[in-house]
């Protein structure tokens, strides 16, 4: 197959499989197995129908099989992924869009996802062929991925943790396994699941393993046997939480703390905490395609060929980001980190972003999506930490409140923004508190109106 | 009688987990868990909590339906 010589590495190796293991289960889709052979002849279909040299290739996500064959099928005929959640406002992918005309793209473009940006307007990062190259054997030997695996797809498909999943298992020939009972809410279900599809690693937003450890410490019942490796990854680990984990019959199972951007391609960081203890989670050491340079003030920047292309079509955050250090080209992360040993503590952010269930916010994002309602004057955004999880706290000064501008503004944002940008709590001030140079202070206006927290709180945190 | 009476102690205990998870104090029977700050995550500890507390297993799409505690102290009672 002469097509496949010069197409990305990813793909070469699922073709290997289909050509050497074709009978072995490439997916599975709740009841349904599709083995590699018939994975490969879909991608080849899809392949075929998006034509040669599709450019950006636009995918409105599931969690299906077909959103596999997709992303292989647009690698395949030399084109870029863009998965887009359809779940989203039409304004705001539209505006999404905008950002990734197929001419601006770099031509070696594997992929092109979008980060928070703090004008109101998300950040296009393609990432290229030769990251996701750099990246994939390096997360198949950390995850130590054999034929045996079976990886369950849990993370969105319009965000890059899903490749995590996606291209250690299908590049190293194990199965990669979807069940719409992991996404019921319900955690029996979700374990139920677990032991009927005889998942071998679960790859979990962190904030869902709090959930999960929270849920097993209260009902003592087991993980299933089949686990062998949880990986986790998206926001800190809560030390509180890692050693109920320990507390629990889960000695035979590996636990990988991750750390990484969409600017550097997936994970770039990993700490086993099987055994660790301690006030601090940390957030490991750093992979072997991964250069690291701590700056004086603490800013951890990532160098290595896993790095973006840039931010497309916005120079000035490129070079505000990406920069040239020592001959060398490095993502400053804006996380603040000190070294531990062998490891690297995540301390916090030098700006004002935020993670919300895993995903970076940037508060000023958030802040013009609420000032672009007529009733608002200003507003101010930021990050409060409810039942051990951050959530968004919007703060709003309004011309004329008529009615219940709380709930207009709710639904205003449902209706323009992603969901991880609809803030938890909304409250109408009188006045937002300021710095004596007259720049908002977020955090003196949160603490200024913040609501008396529940007198109930504590009874959550002592098992 | 003894229907209305044990809907009305679950639905006081959900407001108590609502409260509980939400770390607020002020919400009743009918304050919708999401337009108090809840969302699907926090859902989850709520959905947990019922599971143990009265051994029913509510999905997200249950929840979704009336997320008050009296709407979810309703899917309790015609449970199996």
């Amino acid at each position: 197959m002469p097509a496949v010589v010069a197409a990305p590495r990813a793909v070469a190796d699922l073709c290997a499989h289909a050509e050497r293991a074709g009978d072995q289960a490439a997916v599975v889709h709740g009841d349904e197995s599709v083995s590699y052979a018939e994975l490969w002849r879909r991608v080849e279909l899809a392949a075929r129908e998006y034509g040669a040299r599709p450019g950006v290739v636009r995918v409105a996500t599931r969690h299906a099989p077909d959103t596999v064959v997709s992303l292989f099928g647009a690698w395949l005929a030399g084109g870029s992924y863009c998965p887009l959640d359809p779940r989203l406002p039409a304004d705001h992918a539209a505006r999404l869009l905008a950002g990734t005309a197929a001419e601006a793209l770099p031509a070696d473009t594997a992929y092109v996802l979008f980060t928070s940006g703090s004008t109101g307007r998300p950040k296009p990062v393609p990432v290229p062929h030769g990251a996701v190259d750099a990246v994939v054997p390096a997360l198949r030997e950390l995850f130590a991925i054999t034929p045996e695996d079976r990886v369950l797809q849990f993370a969105s498909l319009s965000w890059d943790t899903c490749f995590e999943e996606i291209l250690p298992t299908l590049t190293g020939g194990a199965t990669l396994v979807f069940d719409a009972e992991a996404h019921t809410g319900s955690l029996p279900r979700f374990l139920r699941m677990v032991a009927r599809q005889a998942i071998t690693v679960l790859d979990l937003p962190t904030a869902f393993w709090h959930e999960l450890v929270h849920h097993l410490a209260e009902t003592r019942e087991p993980l299933p046997n089949c686990l062998r490796l949880v990986v986790i990854g998206g926001e800190a680990a809560n030390p509180a939480r890692l050693a109920e984990w320990h507390a629990l019959d889960t000695a035979r199972i590996q636990l990988l703390n991750t750390y990484g951007a969409t600017e550097t391609a997936l994970i770039t960081h990993a700490a086993e905490l099987t055994g660790l203890t301690g006030a601090d989670v940390p957030i490991g050491t750093a992979l072997p395609h991964v250069r690291e340079h701590l700056t004086e003030d603490g800013e951890l920047w990532v160098g290595g060929p896993s790095l973006a292309s840039g931010y497309l079509g916005l120079p000035e955050e490129t070079a505000e980001r990406f920069v040239t250090c020592g001959g060398q080209r490095f993502y400053r992360t804006g996380d603040r980190v000190r070294r531990a040993g062998p490891h690297l503590l995540h301390l916090g952010r030098l700006d004002a972003q935020v993670k919300v269930r895993g995903i970076r916010v940037d508060p000023g994002e958030v802040e013009a999506h609420l000032l672009a309602h007529p009733a608002v004057t200003a507003a101010a955004v930021t990050g409060v930490t409810v039942s051990e999880r951050t959530v968004l706290a919007a703060y709003v000064v309004a011309t004329a409140v008529a009615g219940d501008l709380p709930a207009e503004l709710r639904s205003h944002l449902q209706d323009t923004a992603p969901a991880h940008l609809l803030p938890a709590r909304i409250a109408v001030v009188p006045e937002l508190v300021r710095t004596a140079s007259g720049k908002v202070d977020r955090r003196a206006t949160h603490e200024r109106y913040a609501p008396p927290p529940a007198t109930t709180t504590h009874q959550e945190a002592t098992p | 009688m003894t229907r209305a009476v044990s809907t009305v102690t679950i639905e006081s205990a959900i407001a108590g987990t609502f409260r509980r998870v939400l770390e607020l104090d002020d919400l009743d029977e009918r304050t919708d868990f999401f337009a108090a700050g809840g969302d699907s995550l926090l859902a989850t500890r709520v959905l947990s909590a019922i599971a143990r507390e009265y051994d029913v297993e509510l999905t997200f799409d249950e929840f979704v339906v009336d997320p008050t505690p009296s709407g979810l102290a309703a899917l309790i009672e015609v449970a199996p």
